[in-house]
């Protein structure tokens, strides 16, 4: 078991890279549609608002593994068959293994962090906007200088949790190809026979990994805190 | 009245303090004050709160350099009336004209219709607000809550608004706390630097929303001796207060609201010694003032 684990270390380490790669890009893409997503749920725009919702609640509703195939298997060849020369170059980066991931966890990350950004900006009181507004500031003026800021700190640690279903939920991308730390193990046990020792080896990695992510998301959360005493 | 000796003092002690951030407001004030007219007006306001009316017919007319107080018990509608000022609370009918300009409307073919957010912020930004809460921004230290709004709304350079803060730090005396954040100071500081941050965009009308209500009794003093020094230097004020005591030394005119609507508006000392109502010398009696006769 020792030699075992030292012999492919290195390999589980290279895949562990690709995992946090994976999860990485997914959350940026993730907040960025939140952050979208957030604003336009809390809109007096009647579209946006419905818009917004319809998409949280469709997928906040798809597995995360579906959505893989969709994206995957599904959109691109789709796209040829249409025969729509633009939408199948727009569609194109999804042969991309790592793109269709990205995007498949990101826009199903995308629906959690909108709904963990909107409470953290109604969590802020709306007297702080009336301050804002009373100093003549404009509605958007008073979001990014006065609110967002405020409500980053309330969503920073479910946004770091986020982050760590992501990480976890970046296995599911061995299914499709992608070469991070599951499709290693698996790749591993095929070469191996040694199916416990190759699973148990990249669980430990997980467990570590994600025990390192909490403690940075914990130190970085004090840090960030509104709490000055 | 008795607006004309105090002001009068007002620019006297201006002159003998040139240089500091108010001082330059008070000028703004008295440059003003020879063109006459009033400040504020507010002529016949109504506002409705589903079919409760908050206002109903309101008339106030504040001159530069008057300290006005509103009275009256809670839920007559003196928080609505400052609110409805800067249009923080959109008003239903008549007009509130600050400096000669409509508030919140304008004349489109005559039609009278919602004015554009920028017109409103204009506005906004010649009147200071301070809130009961303070609601300091607690994510910025005490000289980021006051430079935001000379940074981002006035854009000013930020040498000039940091000249600016400091001068209305010194103001309300708490130079040293720069650097502190607002959950590290207490009440009573909070709302001074609150004070500050509205001074700091060097506003022609400030109004209070019962600013001392949520302060321990002990801290209440400090932030009502900054306001009075800003009505000693000539600010225009329009102050909500159950502070009996500070509307009867500071006020110029006391304002007696009840049931949306205004009661009384009388020279402060003719408030205080003779009620022109039974129902406004229960109200005083009830909140124990000490009588004037000290």
């Amino acid at each position: 078991m020792i030699q075992f684990a030292k012999d492919y270390i290195p390999l589980y380490f290279a895949g562990t890279l690709v995992a946090l790669g994976v999860a990485a890009l997914s959350m940026a893409l993730s907040v960025g549609i939140g952050l979208l997503g957030a604003l336009g749920r809390m809109s007096g725009n009647r579209t946006a608002r419905s818009v917004t919702s319809a998409y949280v609640a469709f997928f906040r509703g798809i597995p995360p593994l579906v959505l893989l195939y969709v994206v995957y298997f599904g959109l691109p060849s789709w796209a040829q068959e249409l025969g729509v020369r633009p939408l199948a170059d727009f569609l194109a980066p999804l042969n991309n293994r790592i793109m269709s991931a990205v995007v498949a966890f990101g826009v199903n990350s995308g629906a959690y962090s909108t709904e963990i950004i909107r409470s953290a900006i109604a969590s802020i009181h709306p007297e702080q906007m009336e301050a804002a507004q009373s100093l003549g500031m404009s509605y958007w003026l008073a979001m990014r200088r006065i609110i967002v800021p405020q409500s980053a700190r309330v969503a920073f640690p479910p946004l770091g949790n986020e982050f760590i279903a992501v990480l976890k939920g970046t296995s599911l991308a061995s299914v499709i190809g992608v070469t991070e730390l599951m499709r290693d193990a698996q790749l591993v046990a095929a070469a191996t026979f040694r199916n416990l020792a190759a699973y148990t080896l990249a669980a430990v990695f997980y467990v570590v990994l994600v025990i390192i992510l909490q403690s940075v998301v914990g130190r970085l959360e004090r840090r960030l805190s509104l709490v000055h005493k | 009245m008795l607006a004309g000796p105090s002001l009068g003092q007002g620019r006297e002690e201006t002159r003998s303090k040139p240089g500091t951030l108010l001082s330059a407001a008070a000028e703004q004030t008295t440059r003003y004050e020879g063109s006459g007219g009033p400040l504020l007006q507010l002529i016949d306001v109504s506002k409705y709160f589903g079919k409760t009316p908050a206002l109903s017919d309101v008339n106030l007319t504040v001159n530069r350099g008057e300290t006005v107080a509103i009275v009256g018990p809670s839920g007559s509608g003196k928080t609505t009336l400052l609110r409805c000022i800067n249009f923080l609370v959109p008003y239903d009918s008549g007009r509130i004209l600050v400096n000669g300009r409509l508030v919140g409307y304008r004349e489109q073919q005559g039609n009278t219709v919602r004015d554009t957010g920028h017109n409103v912020n204009e506005i906004r930004k010649r009147i200071g607000m301070v809130f009961q809460q303070f609601n300091l921004f607690p994510h910025r230290t005490v000289l980021g809550n006051l430079i935001e709004g000379p940074l981002y709304v006035l854009r000013i350079t930020r040498s000039e608004a940091v000249t600016r803060a400091q001068a209305a730090l010194e103001l309300i005396g708490l130079m040293d706390k720069v650097e502190a954040y607002p959950d590290q100071l207490s009440g009573g500081q909070q709302q001074r630097v609150a004070i500050a941050r509205a001074l700091c965009m060097e506003p022609e009308l400030m109004l209070f929303d019962e600013v001392t209500s949520a302060l321990d009794p002990e801290l209440v003093g400090e932030v009502l001796s900054v306001m009075r020094q800003l009505a000693r230097k000539g600010m225009t004020m329009v102050v909500v207060t159950h502070e009996m005591e500070f509307a009867r030394d500071v006020a110029d005119r006391v304002v007696f609201m009840e049931a949306s609507k205004i009661v009384t508006d009388q020279p402060a000392s003719d408030f205080f010694e003779r009620p022109s109502t039974p129902r406004i010398g229960a109200f005083l009696s009830r909140l124990s003032l000490p009588r004037n006769s000290d």
